[in-house]
Formats: structure tokens, sequence, C-alpha cells
């Protein structure tokens, strides 16, 4: 169930894998003392001589508490490793470095796949805009050609909302702003969001590489119509 | 001024207070005023007159869906006779539908309202058209008519006669039920559980003295509570404040549920569901959670510590009435209709644009309110455990629970004030029009953004932080142990309050902020979790080697370790950044945090119910009603929160009115995530309803519970040593209990921060001698 993207279904796996070792070691340590060091029926020792006014006896364990205080330790300096990589594919720089390439030249495609690891990688993209506006999202291909980039409207639930449709195969820059309030771009089936901002531009790599049909989200609130901000992206 | 008349005055004071907010919140519902139909129009003459007939004809029995009739409306009899100046008028309301003029002896008054024209005024019948809505609901029409005599000229009105005709047209299939202003089920749940609150009040009062249940006696009681600087009686004020926004908030969570159960559900409009959202965070965090912390940190903090009471009392009780006054600040938008619905971050610009609605200045005025609160507070009990520590107890003396709130306040006493400073910002930007986030004018939204995290994510520490004391207190005790590690306890949570304040950027992962800062918060939001661990690890050792005693308290303290270690994996998942842009928004993420603040800080703070309330009242609660609670309860809350992880997994955005499931044209849920939200709805109004029993718990067990010893469960800190409930002054200022060690170093010896502090401080020997 977890993946939305291969992206994330390799680090979600791992941090599943973590968590279910985190959680049997606390949930078997729980239940087994709680189990184990009830009080027996009518028995009420006071273990450690506790008296009311009295500063308790020191409990402690320097070794233990060091152990798990350096074992959590390395552990998120793992996971904190594994969740590196794929924040660069996820925040790619454009260029010869990146995973996407520089901007295509026209008539030239993506070719994007998606490679052992799970990142998409294409040899160069295109770029084109997202305006966000209280209640409602406008497409722009840049002068796309109409197979790569195209824009209309579709019915969702009875009203007319934007429709982009992309091609599969190719991966897609998309440059954002708002000119009213701070909206969120969510494409689930991209599994990537990022906010809009008004007075500035932000970018969200949207990697075309299988055939589909999602609805675009506004992920941020932004007022009355938030709910209903949605877009539908074709991948034909 | 005598004593009994002061009180009487004050007590006076706080009901005409109590009616005023009470008065305005039923009146000015947007009912709308009473119309024409009810007084009668501009009836002529005083009563009705039974020789003039009122008659409205061509209407059918039940109507069709829009259709238009040509309705006729006519009278006779009366004083109208032929040859007046002028013959009658009319007044024709209906409940529902439209009316439309035919010529120009009629007009409209209304959309569903209509009259004879000044042209129309030499007539004895009318004809209009009516359009019969679509809605299916019957339709009420009421008729007016004036029979006029026609000496306007000379004696205006006298002498004209008027009566009243009515009927109802059917409407057709099954009406529908009409619809409910989703403001006034709330205020009126609100009303009803004040009211509540006012009779058991009474019935506390009553039960005290029979005899003497009358007003001479219940004014001084009642003003003793309205001026209490005693930090038992505030501690207890801000436990009812709590308990009672606790039940607020969680009726507007079951108004978010009722919509959400299934998708595209229309039970309240998006506008009312914007508002019950935005004011649902606001209460819960500020006006239930803090409050509820206070009030154990007022009652069992100068406890603790063998403080007589807290250092500052009369700022203690302002700190406290400066809450009610924020509360209603906060939810005045509602009584006009026009809540704050910028969900409780309040994101700028959206903030301060003219979408928003009114109420969003007094929402903010409020919280600036509960910011002054808040710092107040935050001296008091610094000062308090700095300076008023019982004999022989050091900094590493001191109960967790009172370490818990010291690092707790210090957290917020550091962080409210960019909260504060932000808020004075949008409050100025709302009303007089500076341009502090105009983005236009060159405002930053991200301003606030920093400026609300770098007070909001210490925030939910300072609000978890007290939990975890709870949690360290009931655990060793029921355990019949010592905590284990008591300097890593300490030391862990003073990491947690350094580590909040340099990891807030994770709420701004998709913010558009800077990459840097978003790879540097990633690093240091997964350190939170070395302090966490080892809280968890060490409470769990407690156990080790114990005589786990099963109390109420035990259990909801083990219930706090299972959600709280799940709401911290879960916790995980957010700094990574690869995975963040997927959950962020989502359901993942309101699962995490209601897993964290009900799971962590609400059950933190019911086992500090049962732990502490013999200690408060006297009374032992009851354990059977305890334990019910603890099971329905813990049952129901997981029901509620767990399936959320798996739709934000799959994609469900917060904060949306309605959600989309996948049709054969575009992918959004899947569909079994409807079943999932009914799921979800339906057990939270089994948590909502499983903790009345804990209301009904605590007021049965006040009336007629068993009385409590001093020191029922076998803690060692001070509050036991009192009597329950403790007298006041807590402890007699000349005669102050001193603390023993049970180990072999010497207690009175000054630790690091001791020295530090001493340092700071003039010491009373040095006082003395340059006294000499």
């Amino acid at each position: 169930m977890a993946g939305i993207t291969p992206l994330f279904d390799a680090i979600w796996d791992d941090y599943m894998f973590w968590s279910l070792v985190v959680g049997a070691i606390s949930f078997g340590w729980l239940y087994h003392h709680t189990y184990f060091y009830r009080a027996k029926e009518g028995e009420s020792p006071n273990i450690d001589d506790i008296e009311v006014g009295v500063f308790p006896k020191d409990y402690d364990n320097l070794k233990l508490e060091v152990t798990w205080t350096v074992l959590p330790f390395i552990l998120i300096v793992w996971l904190t490793y594994i969740s590196w990589a794929p924040l660069d594919a996820v925040w790619s720089q454009t260029g010869p470095d990146g995973y996407h390439g520089s901007e295509c030249p026209e008539g030239e495609s993506s070719a994007n796949f998606i490679d052992d690891s799970g990142y998409v990688r294409s040899t160069c993209y295109h770029e084109i805009g997202i305006e966000g506006q209280q209640w409602f999202w406008e497409f722009d291909c840049y002068g796309l050609s109409e197979d790569i980039c195209s824009t209309g409207y579709a019915t969702v639930e009875g009203e007319l909302k934007p429709h982009l449709i992309l091609k599969a195969g190719e991966t897609y820059l998309a440059e954002m702003t708002s000119i009213d309030v701070t909206h969120a771009v969510k494409n689930p089936d991209f599994g990537m969001m990022e906010d809009v901002v008004p007075g500035q531009t932000t970018y969200l790599w949207m990697p075309a590489v299988e055939e589909t049909s999602f609805l675009m989200l506004c992920a941020e609130y932004c007022g009355d119509n938030h709910a209903y901000m949605i877009a539908q992206i074709t991948v034909e | 001024m005598s004593k009994s008349s002061t009180s009487r005055r004050l007590a006076l004071l706080a009901m005409l207070a109590i009616a005023m907010v009470v008065v305005p919140a039923v009146t000015s519902l947007p009912a709308g005023i009473s119309g024409v139909k009810d007084t009668g129009c501009n009836c002529h003459g005083t009563e009705t007159s039974s020789s003039v007939t009122a008659s409205i004809s061509g209407l059918p029995e039940a109507y069709n869906a829009s259709e238009t009739y040509a309705v006729t409306v006519s009278f006779s009899g009366g004083p109208s006779v032929d040859g007046n100046m002028n013959l009658g008028g009319f007044n024709l309301w209906a409940s529902d539908g439209t009316f439309a003029t035919l010529d120009d002896s009629t007009q409209l008054w209304g959309p569903a309202e209509a009259s004879h024209s000044e042209s129309g005024n030499d007539q004895r019948s009318w004809v209009v058209d009516w359009t019969a809505p679509d809605s299916g609901a019957n339709v009420d029409f009421v008729l007016h008519v004036n029979s006029v005599n026609g000496n306007e000229g000379n004696g205006g009105s006298s002498g004209d006669m008027w009566n009243r005709a009515d009927i109802t047209v059917l409407g057709f299939g099954d009406a529908p039920l009409p619809d409910v202003d989703p403001f006034k089920v709330l205020a009126t749940l609100v009303i009803i559980s004040g009211v509540m609150l006012s009779i058991v009040v009474m019935y506390i009062f009553y039960r005290k003295n029979p005899d003497s249940f009358d007003w001479e006696n219940f004014s001084p009681w009642i003003s003793e509570w309205l001026t209490s600087t005693d930090h038992k009686k505030i501690g207890t004020l801000y436990f009812v404040q709590g308990l009672f926004f606790l039940g607020v908030g969680g009726i507007m969570a079951l108004m978010i549920r009722m919509q959400l159960a299934i998708p595209d559900n229309d039970f309240i409009s998006q506008d009312y569901y914007n508002q019950f959202f935005t004011l649902h965070g606001t209460t819960m965090i500020f006006l239930a959670a803090m409050p509820l912390i206070n009030g154990f940190a007022n009652w069992i903090v100068p406890l603790q510590i063998g403080a007589p009471d807290l250092a500052f009392p009369r700022l203690n009780a302002m700190s406290f009435w400066l809450q009610p006054v924020a509360a209603l600040l906060i939810f005045t938008g509602v009584f006009s209709g026009q809540g704050a619905d910028t969900g409780w971050t309040g994101y700028a610009p959206y903030v301060v644009t003219e979408t928003t609605h009114t109420g969003v200045s007094m929402w903010a005025a409020g919280q600036l309110m509960l910011v002054a609160s808040s710092t107040l507070t935050g001296i008091n009990f610094l000062t308090t455990m700095a300076v008023m520590r019982a004999p022989g107890m050091g900094w590493f003396q001191m109960p967790l629970f009172s370490w818990s709130i010291l690092v707790a306040n210090l957290m917020l006493f550091l962080s409210i004030p960019a909260f504060g400073v932000g808020l004075i910002q949008v409050y100025l930007d709302r009303t007089i029009g500076t341009a502090f986030y105009d983005v236009a004018s060159g405002g930053d939204p991200l301003l606030w953004s920093h400026l609300f995290w770098y007070f909001g994510h210490p925030e939910v520490y300072v609000v978890i932080v007290p939990a975890f004391g709870v949690i360290s207190e009931v655990i060793a005790t029921s355990a019949r142990r010592s905590i284990f590690g008591y300097k890593s306890m300490v030391y862990a949570m003073a990491g947690i309050g350094l580590v909040s304040f340099i990891v807030y950027g994770h709420h701004m992962f998709t913010s558009g902020m800077s990459p840097t800062l978003r790879f540097i918060t990633m690093l240091t939001t997964m350190l939170v979790a070395v302090p966490t661990g080892i809280k968890i690890f060490n409470w769990l050792k407690t156990m080790h080697g114990g005589s786990l005693v099963y109390r109420t308290h035990t259990l909801w303290t083990l219930g706090f370790l299972v959600t709280f270690t799940l709401g911290g994996i879960s916790g995980m998942f957010f700094p990574s950044m690869g995975m963040d842009v997927h959950l962020h928004e989502t359901y993942f993420v309101v699962a995490h945090f209601h897993y964290v603040l009900v799971g962590g800080t609400v059950f933190g703070f019911f086992a500090a119910i049962y732990y502490w309330y013999p200690k408060m009242t006297g009374r032992m609660l009851d354990e059977r009603l305890g334990v019910l609670h603890f099971l329905t309860a813990f049952i129901s809350y997981n029901a509620l929160f767990w399936p959320m992880h798996r739709l934000g997994v799959v994609g469900m955005i917060r904060r949306t009115h309605t959600y989309y499931i996948t049709t054969d044209d575009f992918n959004a849920l899947p569909e079994w995530a409807a079943d999932w939200n009914m799921l979800i709805s339906v057990s939270a109004f089994l948590f909502f309803a499983s903790n009345l029993i804990l209301v009904y718990n605590m007021i049965k067990t006040l009336v007629r519970g068993d009385k409590a010893p001093a020191d029922p469960w076998g803690g060692w800190s001070f509050e036991w040593m009192t009597s329950s409930p403790p007298p006041t002054p807590s402890f007699d200022p000349h005669n102050l209990p001193e603390l023993k060690d049970a180990n072999e170093h010497v207690a009175n010896e000054p630790g690091i921060f001791g020295q530090m502090f001493r340092r700071l401080m003039v010491s009373d020997d040095a006082a003395e001698e340059g006294s000499h």
C-alpha cells in the first residue's frame, strides 16, 4: 500500500523496517515488564524504601543510559544518511549534474525512466508555468508543442476544473507563483508538493513517467473554496 | 464597605458579566428579525376586525418544483366601500419561493414578500406570481389586508380595519429537514454545557452545607473563587476551564468528523467547516491543553517543592483571569457568524487579506492576551522554583513534574515573544493598514511562518513535556521504585527544550524556504529522537524489578507509553524530506500530532487527574469507572486516529471540506477511503462519549466519594505530606518542611545551577554582614 512513487517506496520501506525494530523493542520490553513485574495479589512491597519527604535513593546505571543515548543516535545518523540521497532527486538542480539535465531543445524528448534506486532520470526537461489564485489554478505551457503539453477544462464531479495534459516519458519543471495568498501544488501521483507563494517563484519537478490521470490538489489552506481548488492532470 | 457587601457586589458583577456574554450570544445569532408577518404589517387600526375577510386563491394544495402560480389576494368587508379615496392594501409573505409582480399595482419587499404599491391602493384584489421552490418543503403563506375608509387626508388610518389569513401549501415527496446553522448547534451545546456547569457549581455549594444554601452564604463563597490568589483555587479554575474547552473543542471536532464521514457531504457548509477546524486547533492548544497543564502546575508545583504558595500570587490570578477574557475574544467572531477561518497557524498573507472573516482580528487579539498570560505564568513559575524550594531541596532533588514545568515554562518564556510580535503585526495589518504581510508592498509571507513556527514548535513541546513529568511521577510510584536515571531524565528534558528551538524549520519543508535551511532543520529534527528515546527507555527500565500496582493512573501511563511511542515513531518520518514531500499536509500529519498531543498530553493528564484528584479534593475516584473510561477511550482513540495514517499515505489532505474518490476519469483516494472515514467518524463520537465517564466520575466522587488519605499511592514528594485536600497556605511559612535525602551525598550542597544562580543573588548572609 505504501507506494505512490518508487522513490517514496524505497525510503518508506527502510523507515518501516526501523520503525518495526524500534517498536518491537519498546513494546516487547513494555509488555514483558508490565506483566512480569506486576504486583502480586495482596502484596505491596516498598522496593526502594520510598518515604514521604525523603528524596528516594538513586537508581541509575550510567552504562545503560549511555547505551540508549548512543544507539538511537547511531540509528538517526543512519536514517539521516539514507534520507540524503532522495533529497537530490526531489530538489534536483538543473544542468548536467542534476537528475533531469538542462531544458530540452525544441523537438527533443526527455526520455525519462526510473533507475534501479527508484529515481527518475531524464535527458532534459520542459518548463511549464503554474499560477495559483483564490480558488483556481492556471496552467501555462510556455509555447511547448501541443503533443507535449496542452491545457483545457475537465469536468470533476459536475464542475469545470482546469485540465493539464502532459505526455508520458517527459519530465516537466513547474515554475510556480501565486497572485494572492499562499497555495500549494500537491500531485499525489508524482508524489511531491511545494508551496506556491505570492511574490516568490518556487519550482517543482513533475516527472511524467507512466500514463495516468489524477487530481492536483491545493495543500495549503487558502480560504473559502480551498477544498475545491483542484485541477486534473492527465499523462497520455 | 463591609466584607459581605463587597462580596455581594462581586458576585452580582460576575453574574451580570455572564448574562452579558450569554444574552448577545443568543440574540445575535443570525436568525433575522421577526418581520411583518408576525407583527402585522403597517396595519391600520389596532385590532383585527372580524368583519374583514382576507383570502388567497390560485395556490394548489401541493406545489410542483419551480412551477409558477398566479396568486390572487383579496378581501371583503370592513369600511372599504366604492367611492372611497383609497380602498385597501395587502402584505403577502411566503416562507419560501419567490414572488414576481405582474403590473404596477403591486411591489416586492423582498424575494418572498409582496405588497400593494401606491397605485394599487384603490383595489380590493391583487395578483402576483409566485414561483415555487425546488426544495420540496411545505411553504407557509401569511396575508395581511387593510380595509380602508379613505379618510387619508383628514384622519389618517383611523376607522380602518385589518385582518390576516394563513395558508400552507404542501411540498412534494419527502421534504428535506430544514438547515440548521452550525453555530447555533455549537452555541446551544456550549450554553447547555455552561448551564450544566453552573448547576454543578450550585450543587457542590449545596452539598458543602445543605442548611446554609442561601444568597448570604453563596455570594461570599462565589466571590472567594473569583478573587482568590490561592494557588490551589486558581489551579482548580484553570482545570475547570481546560476541561470545559476540551469539551467545546471536542464538539467542534465532531462537527468536522460528521462532515467528513462520507465524501461530498454537505452536513456543514465549507464556510463553517473552515471556522470549525480553525477554532478546534486554537481551542485545543491554547484554551484546553495549556490551562489543563497550568491547572496541575498551579496545584502541584508549590506543594511538591514545599512552598506556601507561588512567588507572585496576585500575578498568578491575573494570568488566569486573562484566559476566559481571551477565550471570549477568540470566539467573538462566532457570535456574528464571522469566526476566524485561517487555520490555527494563520498563514500570511491569507490571514491579513479581505477574504478572511472579520473575526480574525478578534482571534488575534485574544491570542495576544494569551501571550501575556503565558508570559506572566512563566515569570511566576520560574521565580517560584528558583527561590522557594524547601530547605534541603537542591535543583537535582526537585521532583520530575516540577522539573518538567520548569523546562516547559522556560521554553514558553523564550519562544512566545516571537508569536506575540507576529500577532501584533497581523493585528496592525488588519486594523490600521500597516503592510507587514502585504506582498504588494514588499511584505514577506515567510516572515510569519518563521515567527509562528519559532514559537509553534517549542509550543508543542511545552504541551508535551509536562506530560513527561506526570508519567515520570506515576510510573515510579506505581512500580514502587525510584525513577530510573533521575539526572538523565532532567538532562533529556533540558535537551528537548534546547533542541526545540532549532528544529522548527521542518514545518516549512515545502514552503519555498532556502534549501540550506531546510537541510539543516532536517538534521536537527532527527536529533529530537535522542532525548525522547532516553526518556522512554528510562521509564521502561523503572519498571524493572518493581512491583507494578495497577491503578487507573497506571493504566493511563502505560497507554501513554504505547501511543506516545507510536506517535514518536511516526514523527521520525517527517524529517526525512524525501518522504516529507509526500506526507506534508496529509492526514499522516494529522494522525502523528494527534498521537502525540492526545495520546501524549491528554493521556498524560488523564493519568494526572486519577493520580492527584484525591490530593486535590480529598476524595478517591471510582476505580471501576476509571478502568471503564480507560478501556473505552483507549480503544476508540486508536480506532479514531490510527486509520488516519493510512489515509495520509494514500494522499488525503488536511483542512479540506471534502475529499475525492477515484472515478473512471481520474485517480484520487481509493474507494475504501470512504469507509475508513466513516469508521473514524464513528470512533470520534465513541471517544467523545467515553470521556463523559471521567466527568461523571469526578462529579460523583466529589459529592460522595470515599475520603482520601494523605498519601494514597505511596509517593515521596512533599504534596503527599499535606492533608487531602491541603490547607491554606499549603505549608506554614514559618515551619517549612525539610527534604531529607536517602543518598549519602550532602543534600544541601548546591549543584552547578545552584552555584550559578547563587552568584546572581545577593545572599541573606551578605546582606546581613553589610548591615553590621
